[in-house]
């Protein structure tokens, strides 16, 4: 609902800015979507929650507001001076269906004059967002904005035989409603009818025949309650829906109609010189008793968690218009204003008690449950690299940390230092903590093999053991071993630093040890300088037929890098263009720096640039090599041109010869 | 050789010997050629040929919806505070998705439910509430379960809306639970998956099934509640509804309101898979594109 900043101040004084009453209505239930300034006031865009009809008023929210800061609600002036006309003499009403329309008032305004309504009203009107249309429709809508029960006004002269009946409508009859949409009616639906046929869907819409228009002299006021359930049901079957419905589906306010309709009668007489009838007509069926509620201290206390003081209970009460009528120590005894509805029930008035005393001020508690743990970022980095390797068809071994002392289990490529021995050893051959997970897993692999499985790929997750002066330094590795070439091996490791977050670049360094790797085919990498891991083909002394590589990797310096904050990267709309190259550089030129240098260049809209062969032969001059590879150009904000393509192409190529003396090979 | 025997006796040797040499001599040949073969390719790549500066094979990997791995962390978090995983039809009865949640009929808040139907009393539920009922009928308190799964409304699809979308509910039972308890239990969890610095706030609000009631924001990781685009400039970003289990929904699954006390609450898989990777279009969720699903 919408409402104006300075129309709410006239009938709740306080000092709030428009920012703070917009956080205070908040932390009450009554969130402030939206505050627009308009003119010299605010629009507050306030979502009043389903079961709050009373806030669709300016009063209610007034009456939120006085909770709030403890003041108390101004009602404005509905006293008037009537005519000695008596209304019964001009109109009469009668309620067919009681239970439907459990209330109806109607008062008679004579001799008005409609033109447009002061500008006052017109100014508040507009602020939230409705259109002036003349004095007597202003008014309605004024009233209905101010106090959250609808009104209707018809031209008295238009309705036939002086005679209002609340009825059900007669299955056929029609009604054309003031927004021009014509109905048919049915049985099940309320209407108003004069003494011929329906001139209003009740609390729904009006009929365009008996609206107000300038030639209007004599109006009818209503004023009425309907049933919720029937309202929504004819407004929704319909398909018509207004601020009245809106309103009257949520409930109304019983006990506040009367002053709603006098206040309405009050502005017209003000606003458009007429001149109002003696008396009202009110027809009402059942007796409205007042709702009592006992709300148990103890019951208060538990319920919310927390112990909020008897005094403060009764003052929030009381500022939200409940009437105390007992209150000692165990319980308040209290009455329930004829606006809240939705109070009924003891935990209802535990809700209002708080929601005004604040959430925010409720302790979180932990006494039903145990801490909530989470994981540390090591266990992450573990489970997702177990996930991952397991998904791409690894199992995972686990290997003895006691080794024995033979040539292979002492290489050590952390340290130089030997391992650590055992001074009571179990059983001489196995009596030193390892300083690499990688010799293991070859004897892994040899065992399998022995007991005829050929194909393997198998990892470890585990610590080494380097020798320090008192205790050693536990380093958790990661270790690989699968039967594929360096290459492959080499791209699982790129996609698994990818799924650790890690986007730092590796440097791929060659390196030698010839009792694990075949020479040639190992490299040291290192990130930032320091290195992370080793990687290469096992070394032919280990007797594999087949290729096998294997990677052994520092678990703690790799998962301090890993970073598991993802954030979304728009998906390009536009056209990927793909060029390929190939390259004549000499042998010794390797992948990195022609990377580097194609990178170094610069060009934005370059997406992403592999190598997908090298090439030796017959064509290829001695000492050089062919490299392919693939350049890939997307720009983020247009379809990139030929000629574009085709200038940073180029650009590349000149680098290449620049920097690395690279030829473009020819077809 | 088998022919030998055949032949006559004085062209045996002559024949043997020929037959003989000749196998040597295609052993030799396949010796050679079987070292050339499996010996000689990698032998002969001379070290300083191999860059081992080339790019790796990338593996064919893939990966879990995003959606799921939110539930996953979300289950995990919960199971660490006790809680169950419980499933409930996502056909179902109206019933359960309303009048057994304190939603009769014609009642207004039923707009905020707008649903599919199937038949007159069946749907495909709007919420995953329904599972509380099912649980509930079927078990005595305690009870400490969170229910996650498909639920469907009829939205038009846009930006913020799908038609088919994924709740977790969660619902705690027993004596002595009060609304300070749901504040821990929140908190515990926003903790856990938003990270330790997060903030927290309750706003008063209306659901039918608890009373009191509350939507929970919590402050904003993308500016950290210093105003964005995404939490409206007001720092807070609201990511669930929770409240006290209504005394009605007791009464619907025949508990004793006096002596249980219990909260339940219920929040959006998109809604905080999108906060908390900063997606701008729920519909990308749906349409698995694999340039989508690669970055989570």
């Amino acid at each position: 609902m919408k409402i104006s900043y300075h129309w709410l101040k006239e009938y709740v004084p306080f000092h709030l800015s428009p920012q703070e009453l917009a956080d205070r209505l908040t932390s009450v239930g009554l969130v402030v979507a939206d505050i627009k300034p308009v003119e010299d006031d605010f629009c507050f865009d306030v979502e009043v929650t389903s079961n709050r009809p009373d806030c669709l008023g300016v009063i209610g929210i007034a009456r939120e507001v006085a909770a709030i800061v403890g003041g108390s609600v101004l009602f404005p002036d509905t006293n008037f001076i009537s005519t000695n006309t008596e209304i019964s003499k001009t109109i009469t009403v009668a309620v067919e269906e009681p239970l439907l329309c459990p209330h109806y008032t109607a008062r008679v305004i004579h001799h008005i004059t409609v033109a447009p309504s002061p500008e006052w009203m017109q100014k508040r009107l507009r602020c939230i967002g409705l259109r002036p249309v003349n004095n007597i429709v202003d008014i309605t809508n004024y009233v209905m904005m101010e106090t959250g029960q609808p009104l209707h006004a018809f031209d008295l002269d238009k309705v036939a035989e002086q005679k209002i009946l609340v009825r059900r409508a007669i299955s056929g009859e029609e009604i054309v409603a003031i927004n021009g949409a014509r109905r048919a009616l049915f049985h099940d639906m309320l209407v108003i009818a004069d003494g011929k046929k329906p001139v209003a869907i009740a609390g729904v819409m009006g009929g365009k025949e008996t609206e107000i228009s300038e030639s209007t002299r004599n109006i009818l006021l209503e004023c009425a309650q309907f049933e919720p359930r029937q309202v929504r049901r004819t407004s929704r079957s319909l398909g018509i829906a207004s601020d009245s419905s809106y309103r009257f589906e949520r409930g109304t306010d019983h006990e506040g109609l009367d002053r709603a309709s006098r206040r309405a009668a009050r502005l017209i007489k003000d606003c458009s010189g007429g001149e109002i009838a003696g008396g009202a007509i009110h027809i009402t069926s059942g007796i409205h008793e007042a709702k009592k509620i006992t709300l148990r201290m103890e019951r208060l206390h538990k319920l919310l968690g927390t112990e909020i003081k008897r005094d403060r209970t009764r003052d929030i009460l009381k500022r939200l218009s409940f009437k105390i009528l007992n209150d000692n120590e165990n319980f308040i005894d209290v009455e329930v204003p004829g606006f809240r509805g939705d109070v009924y029930r003891e935990i209802d008035l535990i809700e209002e008690v708080a929601r005004i005393y604040g959430y925010d001020k409720i302790p979180a508690k932990t006494s039903v449950c145990v801490r909530g743990n989470t994981k540390g970022k090591a266990e992450i980095v573990e489970d997702t690299i177990r996930q991952f390797l397991t998904g791409l068809g690894f199992y995972e071994v686990k290997t003895f940390s006691i080794v024995d002392t033979t040539p292979l289990q002492s290489i050590n490529i952390w340290s130089d230092r030997v391992g650590i021995d055992i001074a009571n050893p179990l059983r001489q051959e196995e009596s030193r903590l390892r300083t690499s997970l990688l010799p293991s897993l070859i004897n892994t692999k040899g065992y399998n093999l022995n007991h005829g499985t050929e194909q393997i790929k198998i990892f470890e997750i585990a610590k080494v053991y380097l020798a320090e002066i008192k205790l050693p330094q536990e380093k958790n590795c990661l270790s690989l071993l699968a039967d594929a070439d360096f290459l492959t091996v080499k791209g699982i490791f790129e996609a698994l630093l990818r799924n650790l977050g890690i986007v730092l670049q590796c440097e791929w360094i060659p390196f030698s040890e010839s009792r694990l790797f075949r020479d040639g085919r190992a490299a040291k990498i290192q990130m930032d300088g320091s290195t992370v891991g080793y990687c290469g083909e096992a070394s032919p002394a280990l007797g594999f037929k087949a290729v096998s590589c294997l990677v052994e990797v520092d678990l703690d310096l790799v998962g301090e890098k890993a970073n598991f904050t993802k954030k979304y990267q728009d998906l390009l709309q536009y056209p990927a263009v793909s060029r390929d190259l190939a390259l004549l550089v000499n042998e010794e030129i390797t992948w990195s720096p022609i990377e580097k240098c194609i990178m170094d260049t610069r060009v934005d809209f370059l997406k992403e640039v592999k190598s997908f062969d090298v090439y030796r032969g017959k064509q290829i001059p001695a000492g050089k090599k062919s490299v392919a590879l693939n350049l890939c150009f997307q720009a983020k904000d247009r379809t990139l041109t030929g000629e574009e393509v085709d200038t940073a192409q180029q650009k590349i190529v000149d680098t290449l010869f620049r920097m690395l003396g690279a030829e473009l090979r020819k077809a | 050789m088998k022919l030998i025997p055949t032949l006559p006796v004085d062209k045996r040797v002559d024949f043997g010997k020929g037959v003989n040499s000749l196998k040597v001599e295609i052993d030799a040949a396949l010796q050679e050629l079987i070292s050339k073969l499996s010996v000689q390719p990698v032998s002969k790549v001379k070290a300083e040929l191999f860059d081992v500066t080339l790019p790796g094979k990338p593996p064919f990997v893939g990966k879990k919806h995003p959606l799921t791995q939110t539930i996953d962390d979300i289950k995990e978090v919960f199971a660490s505070l006790g809680f169950d995983v419980a499933y409930g039809p996502e056909v179902e009865l109206e019933y359960y998705n309303f009048e057994a949640l304190n939603i009769p009929a014609d009642h207004p808040s039923r707009t905020d439910f707008d649903t599919f139907y199937i038949k007159d009393d069946v749907l495909l539920r709007s919420q995953t509430s329904t599972v509380q009922i099912r649980i509930m009928e079927k078990q005595k308190p305690p009870v400490r379960i969170i229910a996650p799964g498909r639920v469907y409304r009829p939205d038009t699809v846009d930006a913020r809306h799908s038609f088919m979308f994924h709740q977790v509910e969660g619902l705690l039972v027993d004596e002595g639970v009060s609304f300070a308890d749901l504040k821990g239990v929140l908190y515990q969890f926003i903790k856990a998956y938003f990270g330790q610095n997060v903030q927290m706030r309750l706003r008063p609000s209306f659901f039918p099934f608890t009373e009191p009631s509350a939507e929970v924001d919590i402050s904003c990781s993308i500016c950290d509640g210093k105003g964005c685009s995404v939490c409206s400039y007001s720092g807070w970003v609201e990511i669930l509804g929770a409240g006290m289990v209504d005394p009605n929904v007791f009464k619907a699954v025949h508990y004793d309101a006096e002596k249980y006390t219990g909260f339940a609450f219920g929040m959006g898989v998109e809604r905080i898979t999108m906060l908390k990777y900063g997606i701008n279009d729920i519909r990308l969720f749906y349409e698995n594109d694999l340039r989508f699903l690669s970055q989570f």
